[in-house]
């Protein structure tokens, strides 16, 4: 199925892209120009800002809980459930880095793996 | 002068430290991580006072991909076969600690230009041997081991990639891993049948950045692993516990009968001390410690975090810099149970003491060094790992790293600043980077190692 993939801060460029591919290999085979480091999930490098739409990114194992609630995905291990609309590249990382000492994380808000669920 | 039997590097380090004054330094440069999309590269700079182009980037080897994060290199060979003529100090090996591409480079065919010799893929190393993430690289003899921090996917400890001299891919140099959960660094002392290795994280742990909290859930290292060289397996393990954390770089004595050690445990900020005793046990002790320092915005003090630490050519001085205080210390360690601090200098930082160093804002503060053989010139970068940059120093994305010079007295102890050097990585003609490890072309204080 192909999806309808929205760059905002690229003059809200539009692409079609297969929804079972990762959005790094769909958008590059586009020609966008885009960061990544090791294509596995694991290095931070190619983290965008999705701000509309769903994705899917189980494999992703880079981003605290902290950042995913800010809506960062990881393009080279992400495929679009819906029509997305994305910020990338480094001036989408507004909200992805800080200083461990003055910013700690609360116990919900680590990586999946090591985080404690949030009372509600 | 220093007496060439046949092969490469020097006798022993008392010959090395005769050796002519260092006149090219090899650095590298990234644009991982800063918004640039250009190649990470190799930047050559001469350092030869009499020259028009002194302090300046004369060239640029650029890697072919984006995004590798060049950090640390190692050379093909060195002093380990100085008695084998068939072995040159001819190409540095770059690897990419993101893509674990490694970038065979050609430094000797012409020294002021190096070239792109080969890549070894890192798809290639994945496939071949399930590692990942290449950081320290050391010879022995003809063979080359490069510590891998992850397997294929990035998780830990890794191994150990082993090629042959003509960087074919052998395998798994070590035959376990042991009860090993982390690698970094490692350094060997063969006459004492030993090697140490340290440890930093998981890639997929310190990629992304550095969250605080991982430490408490032991995501990141406190231990030191003694292996039996010969064997290629681990035979003791040290928990250095609180006083430990996050040892990063290893450096045995360059005496090769010596089995003095030391490491830098980069969070807890202590220098860790080992030795075999006369009963011929490892031990170890705490002989650092650098207190953290309050800083007016921050509700907790800001710890030194030790990200270097380096021996010179006659053992006589440990240097290590404290990447968030913005210092540089020199400590006599004559007698390596009772360290002298004997030198400090300051440039960049966290506590604001060096913002601005021979007309240079410097962004980051100091964090790898390397010392001439002489031992009176020691050469610093700014940037530490992208992502880490851009946690505790972001302007470090518009303003890049720089590099600098320390004229350090041998005699008596004591450093300070060279006011003729510096090299502002913000104003490269692609924008600006950061630059990291250095080497040069005739060895340096941590590539050689006696065997």
């Amino acid at each position: 199925m192909m999806r309808t993939v929205t760059i905002a801060n690229r003059d809200n460029a539009t692409f079609q892209v297969d929804h079972r591919k990762p959005l790094l290999d769909s958008l590059r085979a586009n020609g966008v120009d885009l960061p990544y480091g090791c294509k596995y999930g694991g290095c931070i490098t190619c983290a965008a800002k999705l701000t509309a739409g769903e994705v899917h990114q189980g494999a992703q194992v880079a981003l605290n809980n902290r950042q995913i609630s800010h809506g960062y995905v990881i393009l080279c291990v992400a495929r679009p459930m819906s029509d997305i609309t994305l910020e990338i590249g480094v001036e989408s990382h507004d909200k992805l880095y800080r200083n461990p000492f003055l910013d700690p994380l609360e116990p919900h808000e680590l990586k999946p793996d090591i985080a404690t669920p949030k009372d509600i | 002068m220093t007496k060439h039997c046949c092969g490469p590097g020097y006798a022993s380090p008392a010959e090395a430290m005769k050796a002519p004054r260092e006149k090219l330094l090899y650095t590298i440069a990234i644009y991982t991580g800063t918004g640039i999309q250009k190649p990470d590269y190799l930047a050559t700079i001469d350092n030869d006072p009499d020259s028009p182009t002194y302090s300046q980037v004369i060239s640029r080897c650029e890697v072919p991909g984006i995004g590798d994060e060049l950090h640390h290199m190692g050379w093909n060979a060195c002093s380990s076969c100085f008695d084998d003529a068939s072995m040159s100090r001819k190409y540095l090996l770059v690897p990419g600690v993101r893509s674990s591409n490694i970038h065979i480079i050609d430094c000797a065919t012409d020294p002021r230009n190096p070239t792109l010799f080969k890549v070894i893929e890192g798809a290639e190393i994945k496939a071949k041997t399930n590692l990942s993430a290449p950081h320290t690289i050391h010879c022995l003899g003809s063979e080359i081991i490069i510590s891998m921090l992850g397997d294929a996917k990035g998780n830990a400890p890794g191994g150990y990639l082993h090629l042959d001299k003509d960087f074919n891919i052998v395998g798994r140099w070590e035959n376990s891993m042991g009860g090993i959960k982390f690698g970094y660094d490692f350094w060997y002392q063969p006459r004492h049948n030993v090697m140490v290795s340290s440890e930093w994280a998981a890639p997929n742990t310190f990629m992304p950045g550095f969250d605080l909290e991982e430490v408490g859930h032991l995501k990141y290292g406190r231990e030191i692993h003694f292996w039996d060289f010969a064997k290629k397996e681990p035979m003791k393990t040290m928990y250095l516990g609180e006083d430990g954390l996050i040892p990063l770089e290893v450096r045995f004595h360059h005496n090769p009968d010596s089995s003095h050690g030391f490491v830098g445990a980069a969070l807890s900020a202590n220098i860790i001390h080992w030795w075999k005793d006369a009963a011929g046990e490892w031990q170890w002790e705490k002989i650092i410690d650098v207190e953290n320092e309050p800083h007016p915005e921050w509700p907790i003090p800001v710890p030194g975090v030790i990200s270097v630490i380096l021996l010179s050519m006659d053992d006589k001085y440990l240097y290590f810099c404290n990447w968030l205080h913005g210092d540089i210390r020199q400590y006599d360690i004559s007698d390596p149970h009772k360290p002298v601090f004997t030198g400090q200098v300051w440039l960049g930082g966290l506590l604001g003491k060096a913002p601005e160093v021979n007309g240079v804002k410097v962004t980051g503060g100091p964090q790898m060094i390397q010392l001439s053989l002489d031992g009176k010139r020691l050469y610093v970068t700014t940037s530490l790992f992208s992502t880490w940059d851009n946690q505790f120093y972001p302007e470090i994305r518009t303003n890049g790293g720089c590099m600098l010079q320390i004229d350090c007295d041998t005699e008596n102890g004591g450093m300070k600043i060279n006011p003729d050097f510096v090299v502002d990585f913000g104003k490269e003609p692609n924008g600006p980077s950061r630059c990291h490890e250095t080497r040069y072309p005739g060895g340096d204080c941590t590539s050689d190692i006696w065997i």
